[in-house]
C-alpha cells in the first residue's frame, strides 16, 4: 500500500467512524418523538437549571433509584407537608392538617381535596397508605411504623411506641400513585420513564443524554401557580462547567458551589444576579474517635475545640460562606430550637488558646521542652485528621485546624486518601478523627441521637453508618426517649433545651460550622425568588422546599 | 496463517488476564458501593435502608471465587449486570448510549492528529533545517506539554466565551432532537470543534516528532540515495520510498491510540461537558460501581486488544520481515 492510498483509506475510515458514531448516538437518542425545533424555539421559556454532578442523564424517574434524577422528588412527586428550614415552619401540602394522638402513638393527616394525579386520576388516601407499604417493603426503615390506615380523606400512621420524630419522617416522603405502581411487576427496577405525579411539572419532554425538560402537569391542583412553561435540566460533569454556564447567563438558577461568587457571578450583572447561602445545611463536625485515648476525655475534646479558630476555618476553608458553630451544636437549620442560655454562655467553641492550653495542662497532657505535648503514656500527642482527597474545601478546613492545634503543642496530620478509604475507616472505627456531615432534620432529635445516643453506637470493627465517633451518653438517652414520646411542641422544646445542656457538658463531637445551602439566581427571565427578606424557601434545588420555589416563580413581564 | 493463529492465542490469554485484573482491582479498593453512596448522599439517606439497598444492588458477601465464576459467565453471555450508580439502568445501556460520542470525539481527534502530524513530520524531515523543521516541532512540543486542563479551559474561554465562535458545552444544542438532517450534523460538528481541536493540539507534536525522527533515519538509507541517483521525482521518493518505510512505528501508535480512544477523554469531557464514557468511568470508580467499571474496562480491553490485533495483521502486509519470523 502506498502512502497516498494509505491516507485515502484513513480518510474513508475516519468518515466511516464519524458516521458510525452518529448512527449509534442518533439511534440511542431518537426514542422521544416531540417536535425538536419547537422545543428549541421555546427554550427561552423554560426555567433552566444545571446539575453539576451528573455528566449525563438516563431516562429513569424512579424515586427508589439510589442516584435519582434531578427534580423527581421536587417537581414530580409531592409530600404531605413541606418543612422550610429558612423560617422553621411547616407548609401544609398534600395534607391540609395533621394531629398527633395524645399518647403519641399515632398521627392523623387530613388530605387536601381536589388533588389529581397528572394522568387525571384522583389522589386518594389509599395512595398514601400504599406508598408507605411499598417504601417499607423495598427500602426498609420505619421500624416504629406499625401500619397505615386510610379512611375517607384521612390517613392515620400507627406506631409501636410513642414516636414524635415520625411527623417529618412520614410527612416528607414523596407520595406515589397506587394505580400505577401496584401494576408494576418490579417497581424497584422499573425505569418509570413516563412518571405520573401530583407535582407542578411532571411531563418529561425531549429527553436527551445531557438535557431534559419537564412540562406542566395538566391536572395540577393549583394551576394558578404554574406560571412557568417548564423546567429544563442541563448535565455537567463538574462544578466548572456549571459555573461557566452560570457566569455566562445561560442558566436561571445555580445551585452549585461558586467560588468568589461576588466577582465571578454577581459582578457581571448586579441588577439581576443574586445569591443567598442560608446556614440551614447540616452541622459540619470534627469527629474524634472516642474509643481511642485521649479522645475519650471530654476535657481534651473541649480543649482541642477551643484551639480551633472557627472564624479562620470558615473564612479560609469555606470562603466565608459558612457560619461558625456554637455550643448547642445545632446548625442554622434549628434556629428556633436553640437554647439561648447555652448559646450565650458558650465557652468551648470560642477560640481561646490560653484556655485550651490550661485545660490540656490540667487534664494531664503536659507540654515538653520542645513545646510539644505528650499523652499520659508518654507518647507524643499526635493524630490524623482524615478527609477525602476530592473535597478541597474540607481539606483546607483540616489544614487550618492542623495549624491551630500546633499553637497548643498538638500535632495533627491531614490525611487525604480517596473518600472510599476515609469512609471505610470511619465505618470500622479505626480512624483518629475526621470531618463529617451530621444528620439534618426538621427536629433536632436525629442530630442528638446520632452524636450522643447510645443506640447508634456500634463496637469498633462493626460497620457504623452514623455516630462514627462512637459516643453514647446514658443521660442523653433518657432525654432522647422523652423527646420521642413528647407530643406537644413546648414539651419538646424543653427537652431539646436539656439535650443542648448535656451536649454542652459532654462535647461528643467538635462542631465546626453550619453548612450553607448554596443558591444563586439570575432573575432576568423569572422573578419571585426566595431571599433573606422573603425566606419562604431556601434556594436549594434539591431540598423539599424546591417545590415552593417552583410554584412561586413567574416569567418577567 | 500460522502467525495469525499464534497471535490470536496470545490475545486470548491477554484478554483473560486483563478481565481477571478487571475483576480483582475494584475489589481491592476499600469500602463498598452502598457505604459510598451513603456517604455521598450527605445524609439524605436513612441508615436503616442500607441493608435493603445492599441486597437490591447485589453487593454480596459470596466467596470471591464464586463471584469470579459468575463474572466470567456473565462476560461470556454478554450480561454486564445493572449499574449501581445509575441503578436500575443496565450497564450495557449506560455504555451504549455514551460510547458513540466518545468514539466520535476521540476518533476524529486521533485521525486528524495522526494524519496532520505525520504529514508535517514527513515534510520536516524531507526539508531538514527549513523553517518548518526548526520552528514547528519545538512549538508543538511546547504546546503539548501544557497541562491539558489548562489549555482546554483557555480555549473554551477565548473561543467560546469571549469570542463566541463555538458553543461552550454539550455535544449538540440543548433542545435539539437528533435527526439525520444537515442542521443537526452541522450543530454536532460545531460542538466538536473545540474539544477535538484541543486534543489535536496537545497530541500532534508527538506524531510529528516521531515521524520526523524515523524519516531522518530512513533518508540516509542507501535506497534513497539510489532513488535519487535514478532521477525520480522528489515527491515520489519522499512518499513511496522514505515515508512508507518510516511509517511502521506510526501504524503501531495509531493502533494503540485507536484502542485508547474507547476509554474516553476524561478531562475533555469534564471541561466541555461533552458526553462520553470517560466521565462515566470516573464516576464508576468514585462510586465503587463494580458492574459499570467492569463493563467499561472490558470494552476498553477488548478495543485495545482488537486494535493491536488489526495492527499485527496490517504489519504482516506492510513489513515482510514479520512473516519470516
Amino acid at each position: 500500500m502506498t502512502q497516498t492510498r494509505f491516507l485515502k483509506s484513513a480518510r474513508i475510515a475516519a468518515a466511516g467512524l464519524a458516521v458510525g458514531a452518529m448512527l449509534l448516538t442518533g439511534c440511542a437518542a431518537t426514542g422521544n418523538k416531540s417536535g425538536g425545533t419547537d422545543a428549541a424555539a421555546n427554550a427561552s421559556a423554560f426555567l433552566t437549571i444545571p446539575r453539576e454532578d451528573m455528566g449525563t442523564f438516563v431516562q429513569n424517574f424512579n424515586p427508589f433509584a439510589p442516584t435519582v434524577n434531578p427534580m423527581v422528588q421536587q417537581s414530580i412527586y409531592e409530600s404531605l407537608l413541606v418543612f422550610n428550614p429558612a423560617q422553621g415552619n411547616s407548609v401544609p401540602w398534600l395534607a391540609t392538617d395533621w394531629k398527633a394522638a395524645d399518647d403519641g402513638k399515632s398521627i392523623t393527616f387530613t388530605l387536601r381535596d381536589g388533588v389529581k394525579w397528572s394522568d387525571g386520576q384522583p389522589f386518594v388516601a389509599d395512595d398514601v397508605a400504599y406508598t408507605f407499604e411499598l417504601q417499607k417493603k423495598l427500602k426498609g426503615g420505619y421500624e416504629y411504623l406499625d401500619g397505615v390506615t386510610a379512611q375517607g380523606n384521612k390517613v392515620t400512621f400507627n406506631f409501636n411506641k410513642p414516636w414524635s420524630p415520625a411527623l417529618y419522617d412520614v410527612g416528607q416522603l414523596s407520595i406515589l400513585p397506587k394505580h400505577i405502581w401496584s401494576a408494576l411487576a418490579d417497581p424497584e427496577k422499573d425505569a418509570n420513564a413516563k412518571p405520573v405525579g401530583t407535582g407542578p411539572y411532571t411531563e418529561v419532554d425531549n429527553f436527551q443524554a445531557q438535557s431534559f425538560v419537564l412540562k406542566k402537569n395538566p391536572n395540577y391542583w393549583q394551576p394558578d401557580k404554574q406560571k412557568i412553561a417548564g423546567i429544563k435540566m442541563l448535565a455537567f460533569a463538574g462544578n466548572d462547567g456549571a459555573n461557566l454556564a452560570a457566569a455566562n447567563g445561560d442558566v436561571d438558577w445555580a445551585p452549585q458551589y461558586i467560588p468568589n461568587i461576588e466577582k465571578t457571578f454577581v459582578s457581571k450583572d448586579k441588577d439581576h444576579r443574586h445569591y443567598w447561602f442560608p446556614p440551614t445545611g447540616a452541622m459540619i463536625n470534627w469527629q474524634l474517635n472516642t474509643t481511642k485515648a485521649p479522645f475519650n476525655d471530654g476535657d481534651v475534646r473541649k480543649a482541642l475545640s477551643m484551639a480551633v479558630d472557627r472564624d479562620q476555618v470558615t473564612k479560609i476553608g469555606m470562603s466565608g460562606y459558612a457560619q461558625p458553630a456554637d455550643c448547642t451544636g445545632l446548625s442554622g437549620n434549628y434556629e428556633t430550637w436553640k437554647n439561648t442560655q447555652v448559646k450565650d454562655n458558650c465557652t468551648w467553641t470560642k477560640h481561646d488558646v490560653q484556655q485550651a492550653n490550661d485545660l490540656l495542662d490540667k487534664a494531664g497532657y503536659p507540654k515538653g521542652p520542645d513545646g510539644k505535648r505528650t499523652l499520659k503514656d508518654g507518647k507524643p500527642f499526635e493524630f490524623k485528621i482524615s478527609v477525602g482527597a476530592t473535597s478541597s474545601d474540607w481539606l483546607s478546613v483540616a489544614n487550618v485546624i492542623s495549624q491551630n492545634l500546633a499553637e497548643v503543642g498538638v500535632t495533627a496530620k491531614v490525611d487525604s486518601p480517596d473518600w472510599a478509604a476515609v469512609v471505610a475507616g470511619y465505618e470500622k472505627g479505626d480512624f483518629d478523627s475526621g470531618i463529617v456531615w451530621s444528620a439534618n432534620d426538621p427536629s433536632p432529635y436525629k442530630y442528638f441521637n446520632t452524636t450522643m445516643g447510645s443506640a447508634s453506637v456500634k463496637p469498633v470493627g462493626t460497620k457504623a453508618s452514623d455516630n462514627y465517633h462512637r459516643f453514647g451518653d446514658p443521660k442523653a438517652d433518657a432525654l432522647l426517649s422523652d423527646f420521642a414520646a413528647a407530643t406537644d411542641q413546648s414539651r419538646q422544646k424543653d427537652i431539646a433545651n436539656k439535650l443542648q445542656e448535656e451536649y454542652n457538658d459532654v462535647a461528643p463531637v467538635v462542631p465546626l460550622f453550619s453548612g450553607p445551602e448554596w443558591g444563586a439566581y439570575n432573575d432576568t427571565r423569572f422573578t419571585g425568588w426566595p431571599t433573606q427578606d422573603n425566606p419562604y424557601a431556601t434556594l436549594s434545588v434539591r431540598a423539599p422546599t424546591t417545590v415552593l420555589v417552583l410554584t412561586s416563580l413567574e416569567p418577567r413581564k | 496463517m500460522r502467525f495469525i493463529l499464534r497471535r490470536l492465542g496470545f490475545y486470548l490469554i491477554a484478554f483473560w488476564a486483563s478481565i481477571t485484573l478487571n475483576f480483582l482491582l475494584p475489589r481491592f479498593m476499600p469500602g463498598d458501593p452502598v457505604s459510598r453512596m451513603f456517604a455521598r448522599s450527605q445524609d439524605r439517606m436513612q441508615p436503616e435502608q442500607l441493608e435493603a439497598l445492599r441486597k437490591l444492588l447485589g453487593v454480596d458477601d459470596r466467596p470471591i471465587w464464586e463471584q469470579y465464576a459468575g463474572y466470567l459467565q456473565n462476560i461470556l453471555t454478554g450480561q454486564m449486570g445493572v449499574s449501581i450508580t445509575r441503578f436500575p439502568t443496565p450497564v450495557t445501556e449506560v455504555i451504549s448510549s455514551q460510547i458513540g460520542w466518545t468514539l466520535l470525539l476521540g476518533g476524529t481527534a486521533l485521525v486528524i492528529a495522526a494524519v496532520v502530524g505525520n504529514l508535517l513530520g514527513i515534510l520536516a524531515a524531507w526539508r531538514r533545517g527549513s523553517a518548518l523543521d526548526s520552528a514547528l516541532p519545538p512549538v508543538l512540543v511546547f504546546i503539548g506539554s501544557f497541562p491539558y486542563f489548562w489549555l482546554a479551559m483557555g480555549a473554551l474561554y477565548l473561543f467560546g466565551v469571549v469570542l463566541g465562535w463555538f458553543p461552550i458545552r454539550h455535544a449538540f444544542t440543548d433542545g435539539l432532537e437528533p435527526a439525520f438532517t444537515a442542521e443537526f450534523f452541522g450543530d454536532v460538528a460545531a460542538h466538536l470543534v473545540l474539544p477535538a481541536l484541543t486534543i489535536v493540539l496537545v497530541s500532534i507534536g508527538g506524531w510529528m516528532l516521531g515521524m520526523r525522527n524515523t524519516m531522518i533515519a530512513t533518508n540516509s538509507e542507501d535506497y534513497i540515495t539510489m532513488a535519487e541517483a535514478k532521477g525520480l521525482r522528489p515527491g515520489r521518493i519522499m512518499l513511496r520510498y522514505a515515508a512508507r518505510n518510516a511509517m511502521l512505528p506510526s501504524v503501531t501508535s495509531f493502533g494503540m491510540g485507536l484502542g485508547f480512544v474507547v476509554g474516553g477523554a476524561l478531562l475533555t469531557e469534564v471541561v466541555f461537558a461533552y458526553p462520553g464514557v470517560g466521565y462515566q468511568l470516573l464516576n464508576a470508580v468514585q462510586g465503587l460501581d463494580y458492574p459499570l467499571m467492569q463493563g467499561l474496562f472490558l470494552t476498553i480491553t477488548a478495543a485495545v486488544l482488537l486494535a493491536n490485533f488489526l495492527v499485527d495483521i496490517l504489519y504482516v502486509r506492510l513489513d515482510p520481515r514479520v512473516r519470516s519470523n
